[in-house]
């Protein structure tokens, strides 16, 4: 049965290259220019994905409400947030409201797939029992790369997909610094030093909101950043 | 020409008022000048009719003359001043001369002199009035003189020398003789011969008139002096010349030799006519008669005397005088009148009245002294307040300019603007650069956040173009159409680029919004991101150098660390490879100061105050790199979102430019 992607923007050109886009890979794809037209589409039947604009028509911050409600909905399902704007990703935090992950809209198709397609492999992977070839673990850290998932102490830390990718592709070699550029071709994405480093303090606040004495996600002042595996030492 | 001098020369204008004034003065000078003159003609002509038909008090004439005598006689007779040979004509002496027999006191080449005689014998003589006296100075040719006998009997023939007779009228007419001899050199003494009650004969010394002989290269000189209450109408004086003692006389003179009657008059006034005249003197006047021919015959003066008219010029007034006296103005001026005989037909002699300036003068002194006064107060006035007012706008206009000025260099960041509440028109300005200003300071506002605000229109078409292109890819495309699309790809991703770079400066404005201030050491920090850029940034040397202990401050790291990349990024840019980039760290009195040094060009001074601004680069030719000139701007939006300050500089002998930041530790 092919799954059901629902797109909810209100550009109706990056809407329609969004929905062929989804088609040809296979999806069935819904899609829809605002709330009222969404919502009540929903209420009839719920997509398994959402992809979903922040700014529908007249309403600056309509996605964020279209969130809320499709989170009343269901918890599990997974939502991916667009946005024209890098400041969004500040003034709101989006995963507060449940969703998955957070991009701007000069994200390629083919990353936004890429991350639509992990997204159902992480849905699947939570359904089925733990793998254990796919975990690193690292200290207090585990890293589940199967279920895009991280613990500290064994409490399940809820990082973003690029947050999630951030985190792994620094635990999985400690020590080693690594810069910004690299950071950002393991997430995906393309953004600039500022964004980056927003999203690493994002990281580390997400971390010390379940153990204040965390540091191991370190700066390297002109070069980059590092994890450090602070229990091994 | 500044507007302080400007005004001060219009406050100098001012000075026409006490200009003005002195013109003023001059006219009243002139008015009064000729007011004066008719008022002193008027006291002429008064005079010299009081004076009319007195020809007794002009030429001693015998009262019997008039005017009952006057009556009988037809009125064509002529009057008596009518010239004859003989007549005497006194000149007016200046002082009394010294009867010493030398003519040292009397005028010297003087036009009244009156020779009489011919051939050898001959003599000349000078006459003159002094007050009440008439004095006589006789200029005798003689090779022989002779003195009489001394100590002998004057009446004795054979002790006869050289006489000189005076032959005069007394005023009732009385004939008298008085002669006088010298036995030598000095004083003498006039005589008269009077005959006795029997005929007996004998020689009475006449005191009154008294004379002096002295010796002289042609002859001899004698001076006599002689009250004019003696004499008469008439006068003569006779020359006895002797060749020897007791010889007979050659006589000649203005005497009849035989009866020593007078044959001319003495023209001379009166002693009253002084004393007459002097009934009218005030001081400063001055009169004096003259006879028809022009021959002063009695003067009454009190030239000299000052006017006691008001107190004596202050310094003030005679400074003012120098700048309204026109030359000529201390000139005394004179009026002059015509005496008549009794019946108005004929002149007799003229009045003349001479008055010194003095008078009105110190009156003109007065006003002119009062009114420059007080123009020249009312000048200073003007002047003093016109420099204040002058100042005052000098200095509100500077402080407008100042105002200006710093506005232009604050980023158009206009909060006050000096003057603006003043109500005259310099306020009107200050308002117009206000709002002007105001409206600059939007407009760069709007500016500044243009780049992000494009940026972030431009990314939604940007945004359909992109994953249309990506659609595209997905189909079935010929070969060449791969081409194009690629191209078209790699063009997108450029103005992605583009778009990134344009909203750095918003970025970091939010960043610097949302960063996290904790107290650190800025020490290994910047050690750490040295170190990263000696890797970045292989073709330049860096050295580094901190001072000892930790180095606290109060901040973002990251934002600290971005603020050095820009920094650097900026001294890599602006130097050429091989060369060495100095950061160094230093402690000031509650400041860090950290500097970057570059060789390379100098900064201009145009540069200078715009280095820090949004979208302004100096960069020589074009790059391969994007520029916004944002990154001195991201350098100075994270300075002062330290509270500190950025500022660039020429390294000494222009060997490069220095950047530096201070931030309060």
């Amino acid at each position: 049965m092919k799954r059901m992607v629902a797109i909810v923007e209100d550009e109706p050109a990056i809407r329609d290259n969004y929905a062929a886009a989804f088609a040809r890979e296979g999806y069935l794809v819904r899609t829809y220019a605002n709330r009222a037209l969404a919502m009540s589409a929903f209420s009839a039947r719920l997509p398994d994905l959402a992809v979903i604009d922040i700014k529908l028509d007249e309403e600056p911050e309509g996605g964020f409400e279209l969130c809320r409600q499709l989170r009343a909905l269901s918890a599990e399902l997974p939502i991916i947030f667009l946005t024209a704007r890098d400041s969004e990703l500040d003034a709101v935090s989006g995963l507060r409201l449940g969703a998955d992950d957070f991009l701007t809209k000069d994200l390629s198709l083919a990353h936004l797939i890429a991350r639509v397609n992990a997204l159902f492999r992480r849905v699947e992977a939570l359904r089925r029992p733990l793998a254990a070839a796919q975990v690193v673990r690292r200290g207090a850290l585990t890293l589940d790369s199967e279920r895009m998932q991280v613990q500290w102490n064994g409490q399940v830390v809820l990082l973003s997909l690029t947050e999630f990718w951030i985190v792994h592709a620094l635990a999985r070699h400690p020590g080693h610094v690594k810069n910004r550029q690299q950071l950002m071709e393991a997430a995906s994405v393309v953004l600039d030093d500022n964004t980056i480093t927003s999203h690493v303090k994002r990281i580390r606040r997400k971390f010390q909101s379940l153990d204040a004495s965390f540091d191991a996600l370190q700066t390297v002042y002109g070069m980059g950043y590092r994890w450090v595996d602070s229990v091994q030492g | 020409m500044s507007l302080r001098l400007k005004l001060l020369l219009l406050a100098a204008a001012t000075l026409v008022l006490p200009w003005a004034g002195c013109r003023y003065a001059q006219e009243m000078e002139s008015a009064l000048r000729e007011g004066e003159q008719d008022s002193l003609l008027a006291v002429a002509q008064t005079i010299a009719a009081s004076l009319q038909g007195r020809g007794d008090l002009l030429y001693r004439e015998p009262p019997a003359r008039n005017p009952a005598a006057a009556a009988d006689e037809p009125p064509s007779t002529p009057p008596p001043p009518a010239a004859g040979p003989y007549d005497l004509r006194p000149i007016l002496l200046p002082a009394a001369p010294f009867i010493d027999g030398y003519p040292d006191e009397w005028p010297q080449h003087s036009s009244a002199w009156q020779s009489f005689g011919r051939g050898p014998h001959h003599f000349a003589i000078l006459s003159g009035v002094f007050e009440r006296m008439l004095y006589v100075l006789l200029d005798v040719h003689d090779r022989h003189f002779v003195f009489d006998a001394p100590g002998a009997n004057a009446l004795d023939p054979q002790t006869f020398g050289d006489r000189v007779w005076l032959g005069f009228d007394a005023p009732d007419g009385t004939p008298n003789q008085v002669f006088l001899a010298a036995a030598g050199p000095g004083s003498i003494t006039g005589r008269r011969i009077l005959t006795g009650e029997y005929g007996q004969q004998s020689a009475v010394v006449e005191p009154r008139i008294i004379g002096a002989w002295q010796p002289a290269p042609q002859g001899y000189r004698m001076e006599l002096r002689v009250p004019l209450s003696m004499l008469g109408e008439h006068f003569g004086v006779l020359i006895d010349d002797r060749d020897a003692r007791g010889a007979l006389p050659v006589s000649y003179g203005t005497l009849h030799s035989d009866t020593l009657q007078p044959a001319g008059r003495l023209i001379a006034a009166s002693p009253e006519l002084t004393g007459y005249l002097a009934r009218f003197i005030q001081p400063g006047l001055r009169l004096s008669v003259a006879a028809t021919d022009g021959r002063p015959l009695a003067r009454a003066d009190a030239l000299d005397e000052r006017a006691t008219l008001g107190p004596q010029r202050g310094i003030l007034a005679q400074l003012y005088r120098r700048f309204v006296d026109r030359p000529g103005a201390h000139q005394p001026i004179d009026a002059a009148a015509s005496i008549y005989d009794l019946e108005r037909r004929q002149v007799i002699g003229s009045l003349q009245v001479t008055q010194t300036q003095d008078r009105w003068l110190t009156l003109r002194d007065r006003a002119l002294t009062r009114m420059l006064n007080k123009t020249l107060i009312i000048s200073a006035a003007a002047v003093i307040a016109i420099v204040w007012f002058a100042g005052r706008l000098a200095l509100r206009l500077s402080r407008l300019r100042a105002a200006s000025e710093s506005a232009l260099t604050r980023d158009g960041l206009v909060t006050t603007f000096a003057e603006t509440h003043a109500r005259d028109e310099l306020g009107d300005v200050a308002r117009a650069f206000s709002r002007l200003l105001g409206r600059l300071g939007e407009y760069t506002s709007y500016l500044r956040t243009l780049a992000g605000k494009l940026a972030h229109e431009i990314r939604t078409p940007l945004t359909i173009v992109r994953s249309s292109l990506e659609n595209l890819e997905a189909e079935r495309l010929s070969d060449s159409a791969g081409v194009y699309l690629a191209r078209a790809r790699e063009g997108t991703e450029r103005l992605n680029a583009i778009l990134l770079a344009m909203g750095a400066a918003t970025r970091v404005e939010e960043a610097i919004g949302s960063a996290e201030r904790l107290r650190f050491d800025l020490g290994p920090v910047i050690v750490s991101a040295v170190s990263a850029y000696r890797m970045a940034f292989a073709q330049r040397r860096f050295t580094m150098a901190l001072p000892d202990g930790p180095l606290w401050i109060q901040g973002a790291p990251d934002l600290l660390v971005q603020l050095l990349d820009k920094l650097i990024e900026n001294a890599v840019d602006f130097s050429a490879p091989g060369a060495t980039i100095l950061v160094r760290l230093r402690h000031e009195p509650e400041t860090l100061v950290l500097e970057v040094d570059n060789p390379g060009p100098p900064l201009s001074a145009a540069t200078q105050g715009r280095l820090f601004e949004s979208l302004w680069q100096s960069r020589p030719g074009p790059d391969s790199r994007l520029h916004f000139g944002l990154g001195l701007y991201i350098v100075r939006l994270i300075a002062e979102s330290h509270g500190g300050s950025v500022c660039a500089s020429s390294l000494p002998e222009d060997a490069g430019a220095r950047f530096t930041v201070r931030l309060p530790a």
